[in-house]
């Protein structure tokens, strides 16, 4: 740039720039911002949460100071019993509800494949979960439905000649669990469908026309077809589910004690609680390394999936 | 064949209807004791014959919940404006000056749609305490822009990829500028995508607690934080809990329904056109 408005340079070679050359540059400009913001907040803010990670600094204290301490925040974590605990919390509670949304979501994807009278309105209202806030999500399940002495659960069991449990109380991640799955089957229904109805139909028909049944169909042709959108809502299931924060801030507060901390809510705790930035930030970084655990494990579905986009 | 065809519809339309009501039930119970005076909310069984009240209404916008939606609205729609002035340039760059980096820069921005909020967090607050911004809306905005602007990349990528290739190269031979082409030629048969882009960016933003509640206190609160602090089920108003409750989901809930066709793209970055 400067060459053109430089006059000793002739102004010549900036003009005659090839066509490749100025494209790239128009390129450049119209590329760099989204990519530089994107890169600002996921991973320039990541490197500085791996560096805060090996620091011993808290926030409200200051008088103690930061102090480099090395791998030692990790170090200390591995040997937490809160820690453990949390991780625990988190692989039951994401597993859980992947799987009993997952089972859902095929089923009514199943349904939903099946022609009916306003299935269009049907599928409309069955989404409708997925939309609602999940604070929100969490203040109708815990008041409205699952309070022992008011929820209408609650008022359901009782008439049934059972004690209504206290779910939220007893069986936190029980509670979580439930309010997860309505919130979250509509996602796999809604892909699977999307696998369901890319399904030639003249495929099953052959298949009818050589004498399979329904179970067959299902089990040798559907399944099959099926798979890689399993694999793709299993894959972003378990990525959008390991963030699940809201909810166990409503709905329990990570409790009772320990019951119901996932990983998400330790690390807001550690950080806005305990204003322990150290150890949030380890715990930021485990979390991020078990994304990328399960990213990779996925990593031939990912490379299918940029395949698949370039054929779009 | 026909009887048996004819029964088996009729189960699968029964079943259906029976699955839907008890799922969105819910939803449509908050949305009546919105309705309702304090009494007949804890009734049971739920009544739906009532006569509806709207002075849930009043006290909802009397107890301070319009200053919420205000900040929701500025956070949501400035930060949806500028994902999508970046966004919509950048998808235009890859598709128009296409390369073989176009792959790497598309895996790239999908992997950090991977990075989870708390990885980011804490490093995003320090910044934005030392800086100021901390309890305004800037950080609200500048934090949803970056986490949509993989979304409306994609979204528009994907749609900009359907425009024939012949038009493409009419805007190329006329030699018009990079920013006539997209502004005069791409972007007025694109507008379905600027509008699924911006529906998904709104829904996932208005509905975001975990950087609302952190970088915000007293200033600049959106509606989630709202909902979230609710007092515990002891002398809790269900009627004007669901009135506010009703008040924050409805525009999600309709964007949602509106979007619903693109949703599946939007949520698994193309992988699947659900």
């Amino acid at each position: 740039m400067a060459e053109v408005t430089t006059p000793t340079v002739r102004p010549q070679p900036a003009a005659r720039k090839t066509m490749a050359q100025r494209s790239t540059a128009e390129r450049r400009l119209f590329l760099s911002p989204a990519l530089i913001l994107v890169g600002l907040v996921t991973q320039v803010a990541f490197l500085v949460t791996i560096y805060y990670s090996m620091l011993s600094w808290n926030l409200v204290r200051p008088d103690l100071g930061i102090h480099f301490v090395g791998l030692s925040n990790y170090a200390s974590l591995l040997s937490s019993s809160a820690f453990l605990t949390a991780l625990i919390n988190t692989i039951f509670l994401t597993v859980g509800v992947l799987v009993a949304g997952m089972v859902i979501g095929l089923l009514l994807a199943l349904l939903l494949n099946r022609p009916f009278p306003l299935r269009p309105l049907v599928r409309t209202l069955l989404i409708t979960p997925f939309f609602v806030m999940p604070v929100a999500t969490a203040e109708i399940w815990k008041n409205m439905l699952l309070n022992p002495v008011y929820g209408l659960i609650s008022w359901l069991i009782q008439q049934t000649g059972i004690t209504p449990p206290d779910v939220l109380g007893s069986q936190p991640l029980l509670g979580i669990g439930i309010m997860l799955t309505w919130e979250w089957f509509p996602f796999f229904m809604l892909i699977l469908l999307g696998g369901l109805q890319s399904l030639p139909e003249d495929l099953i028909e052959a298949a009818h026309i050589d004498g399979a049944g329904p179970w067959a169909v299902f089990r040798y042709i559907t399944i099959p077809h099926l798979q890689r959108y399993i694999a793709v809502s299993t894959l972003f299931g378990l990525i959008y589910l390991l963030g699940v924060f809201g909810e166990i801030f409503v709905g329990t507060q990570g409790g009772p004690g320990d019951a119901s901390t996932t990983l998400p809510f330790l690390i807001y705790r550690t950080a806005f609680s305990n204003w322990d930035v150290g150890t949030a930030a380890a715990l930021g970084v485990i979390a991020v390394l078990i994304t990328i655990l399960i990213a990779t494990g996925f990593n031939r579905i990912l490379l299918r999936m940029t395949g698949y986009a370039e054929a779009q | 064949m026909k009887v048996r065809l004819r029964l088996g519809t009729t189960v699968a339309a029964l079943v259906a209807y029976i699955v839907t009501i008890l799922i969105v039930f819910p939803i449509v119970w908050m949305a009546l004791t919105s309705f309702k005076d304090e009494v007949s909310a804890y009734q049971m069984p739920p009544s739906l014959a009532f006569t509806p009240i709207l002075d849930n209404l009043n006290d909802a916008l009397n107890s301070g919940i319009m200053t919420y939606i205000y900040h929701s609205v500025v956070a949501v729609g400035v930060s949806t404006i500028v994902a999508l002035a970046l966004g919509i340039p950048a998808a235009f760059a890859l598709v128009w000056h296409a390369r073989k980096s176009n792959e790497g820069i598309l895996f790239w921005l999908i992997s950090t749609k991977f990075m989870p909020a708390v990885g980011v967090l804490i490093p995003l607050y320090v910044i934005f305490k030392d800086i100021h911004l901390l309890d305004t809306l800037w950080a609200l905005i500048i934090v949803y822009a970056a986490v949509n602007l993989p979304l409306v990349v994609w979204i528009m990528y994907s749609f900009f990829s359907d425009i024939p290739k012949d038009l493409l190269e009419a805007g190329r031979v006329d030699g018009a500028s990079d920013w006539q082409v997209l502004s005069r030629i791409i972007l007025p048969i694109s507008l379905p995508g600027v509008a699924v882009a911006a529906l998904l960016s709104v829904i996932f933003s208005w509905n975001e607690f975990l950087f609302a509640v952190t970088f915000t206190y007293t200033s600049a609160p959106t509606v989630p934080v709202f909902v979230s602090s609710f007092l515990t089920s002891e002398g809790l108003f269900w009627a004007r809990m669901s009135m506010a409750l009703s008040l924050a989901i409805v525009v999600p809930v309709l964007l949602g329904w509106t979007a619903q066709r693109q949703l599946i793209r939007g949520l698994t970055l193309g992988a699947v056109k659900g």
